[in-house]
């Protein structure tokens, strides 16, 4: 594989540039966070990490990033159960409401988000459930859940049905068939798809800016309602944490079942 | 029909294993088994032979329970087993494309069955051990299934499918995917492990050597229907119907219609030449009745010139129209003379002495009439 020179420099050049063009945000918030001065700038005026330490000072930010984290965990844990068994039905049963549910999966890239937010605010507030950290949750879950759906499909439709049918063989009755060999064979599709559950809802703003209020609000709510106020190096400092959680969670994945099945499973 | 009982005398001194009694399968309309029936002696090994669709998995998956008859009933040691779901009844499989467990090792794999089927926990590695040994991969226990080759695969379905002593044990085509020497080795391999612990087996193949090589009996089957049911050489030398003799073995066909009828023996014309042939079907031939006549390509001898087949009863002349050298025999396709259109296969078993005909020389080529098993159309 010899290539010409000067087509591997244009290609060379194209991946750099895509890269400085991806990254840059990232690059000009960390730097911004690391100023010594008072004001938000690019590049930093001196180096220090006094805004992490205002930053870990802060009550409100501090909770309101707790709270961000509770709304991902209970989004998690309900995408799990639900996630799996819709997705495993999906590709393995001829369901009824299969078309219903093929449309359902398709909503996060139809219903703009501010629609499923109004209805869900409309919904909760009937309900009383406005204020409360749970319902948020559940609210996330709902909207993202179409893309837990899909990793486990994607893992499910590759299993071969001959496999239950030798647990059976094996004398395994129909649950120990579904947890020793039909569960772990989405494995891979469970894990990708409830990370990704928890990155999505932990940076959920749209639906989380219309359920919130001062008790519940979560930390992109939060960051929101301040740069209205006034723009402070802070948020830069809180933003690079956020993304560095994000970094964790994508370096757990690749840990667990590799970034390769992540992408491949859509 | 005395002679017939008396043959089948030594096999029905054996307890019953598998009964399978007029089983009908049928799919939106489409019916992959017919009536099939057929009992199956313990500690026996049974092929079922066919073609690929003529309904040898539905027939193995009926009795593994994981389809229900849509008519008929299966009995296992006299108990009808169509209401246990498969978890429930003591039968092991092999599946066609294995279905191993791709998240366990060879041993935890073959030790499923076992925990599934609540054996003492404390007897489970030493008896896991053990199957692995009898198929050889005692050193691969803690091997991922993707880490083992195509053989050594096969027979960790092997183990587990005996590791917990069933009544029945179900092979479905599982040499299939295997190369050829791979596979006569497993063959074999599957006789000694069938005989060594006496367990009943049903095997489903469509390779007609392996149904020879390894059964103690051969069911054909054709259509959903069962064909022939009897030991592997009745089977190759006395084929129910013209459809058992052409799907075993290499088998020329040449019909027509009878001219004369002596006893068992009659004569027809086919390709515009008398044939002598012998009858192979229940009944007689009818005078003017359409037959087709069976003859093995093995039973015709082959020499320069008509002289030479004195002792045969009928001689034919043709063309050679091709000349296969295989190593231990050559197949001649040869043109009979006189009929256009008719061509013969013919083995020469001695390619070492004998001279090879060339295409287009002209050969003579003899049989006898009993060669010709003759069935009606
Ligand atoms: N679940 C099914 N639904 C519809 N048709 C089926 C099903 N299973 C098998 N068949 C049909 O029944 C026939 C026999 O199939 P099978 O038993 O798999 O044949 P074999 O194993 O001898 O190749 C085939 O024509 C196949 O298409
Ligand atoms: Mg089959």
């Amino acid at each position: 594989m010899t290539q010409p020179l000067s087509k591997s420099i244009v290609i060379w050049a194209m991946v750099i540039v895509v890269l400085i063009v991806l990254s840059a945000p990232t690059i000009v918030v960390l730097g911004a966070s690391l100023t010594s001065g008072n004001i938000i700038t690019f590049p930093p005026d001196g180096l220090s990490l006094q805004w992490y330490a205002k930053i870990a000072m802060a009550a409100d930010l501090r909770n309101a990033f707790l709270r961000s984290l509770a709304v991902a965990s209970i989004c998690t844990l309900i995408a799990i159960p639900v996630g799996t068994l819709a997705g495993i039905a999906l590709s393995k049963y001829a369901v009824r409401f299969e078309h219903a549910l093929q449309i359902y999966l398709l909503l996060p890239f139809t219903i703009p988000l501010i629609g499923s937010g109004i209805g869900l605010m409309l919904l909760f507030g009937e309900w009383g459930l406005l204020g409360q950290i749970w319902p948020i949750g559940v609210a996330c879950c709902v909207i993202n859940l179409p893309f837990m759906i899909w990793a486990v499909t994607a893992s499910a439709s590759s299993l071969d049905p001959d496999l239950e049918l030798a647990a059976a063989n094996c004398g395994a009755p129909p649950v120990a068939t579904f947890f020793h060999v039909t569960l772990p064979a989405v494995l891979p599709g469970v894990i990708s798809g409830s990370l990704l559950m928890f990155i999505l809802a932990l940076n959920e703003f749209l639906v989380s800016l219309l359920l919130t209020d001062a008790r519940t609000v979560t930390l992109p709510v939060q960051i929101y309602n301040s740069i209205r106020s006034i723009i402070t190096p802070d948020l830069a400092a809180i933003s690079v944490v956020f993304i560095v959680c994000a970094a964790l969670v994508i370096a757990l994945l690749d840990r667990l079942v590799g970034l390769d099945i992540f992408l491949k499973s859509k | 029909m005395t002679s017939q009982a008396e043959a089948v005398a030594p096999r029905s001194s054996l307890p019953v294993a598998v009964s399978v009694q007029k089983v009908d399968m049928t799919f939106d309309g489409f019916q992959a088994v017919k009536g099939a029936s057929f009992d199956l002696a313990e500690g026996r090994f049974l092929t079922i032979l066919g073609p690929s669709g003529s309904g040898k998995t539905t027939l193995l998956r009926m009795i593994a329970g994981f389809q229900r008859p849509s008519a008929g009933e299966i009995f296992i040691n006299g108990v009808p087993v169509s209401a246990a779901p498969p978890h429930k009844r003591s039968i092991g499989m092999v599946f066609q494309k294995l279905a191993l467990f791709p998240h366990m090792t060879a041993a935890e794999n073959v030790a499923f069955p076992l925990k599934m089927r609540r054996f003492d926990a404390n007897t489970i590695p030493e008896r896991v051990k053990r199957y692995l040994d009898l198929v050889q991969l005692g050193p691969y226990a803690d091997r991922r299934i993707h880490q083992l080759s195509g053989g050594q695969q096969q027979r960790v379905a092997i183990a587990r499918a005996l590791v917990f002593e069933p009544d029945l044990l179900l092979l479905d085509e599982p040499l299939a995917a295997l190369d050829r020497k791979l596979r006569e080795e497993m063959q074999l391999e599957f006789r000694r492990i069938q005989r060594e612990l006496g367990v009943t087996t049903i095997n489903v193949t469509h390779d007609q050597r392996e149904a020879l090589v390894v059964s103690d009996e051969v069911i054909v089957m054709d259509k959903g229907v069962i064909q022939q049911n009897a030991a592997p050489a009745q089977t190759y030398r006395t084929p129910a119907n013209a459809f058992v003799a052409g799907f075993i073995g290499v088998t020329n066909f040449l019909s027509g219609k009878v001219v004369a009828v002596e006893g068992a023996n009659l004569t027809y014309e086919a390709a515009g030449e008398a044939m002598q042939g012998h009858w192979s079907a229940p009944g007689a031939p009818q005078l003017g009745a359409t037959v087709t006549g069976a003859l093995r390509a093995e039973q015709i001898r082959l020499a320069a010139s008509v002289a030479e087949l004195s002792a045969c009863q009928t001689v034919k002349t043709g063309v050679v129209t091709d000349a296969i050298f295989e190593g231990e025999r050559i197949v001649y396709e040869i043109a009979l003379t006189g009929a256009p259109g008719t061509v013969l296969r013919a083995f020469d078993h001695d390619p070492v002495t004998h001279k090879q005909f060339a295409i287009g020389e002209t050969m003579a080529m003899g049989w006898n009439a009993r060669d010709v098993l003759t069935f009606p159309n």
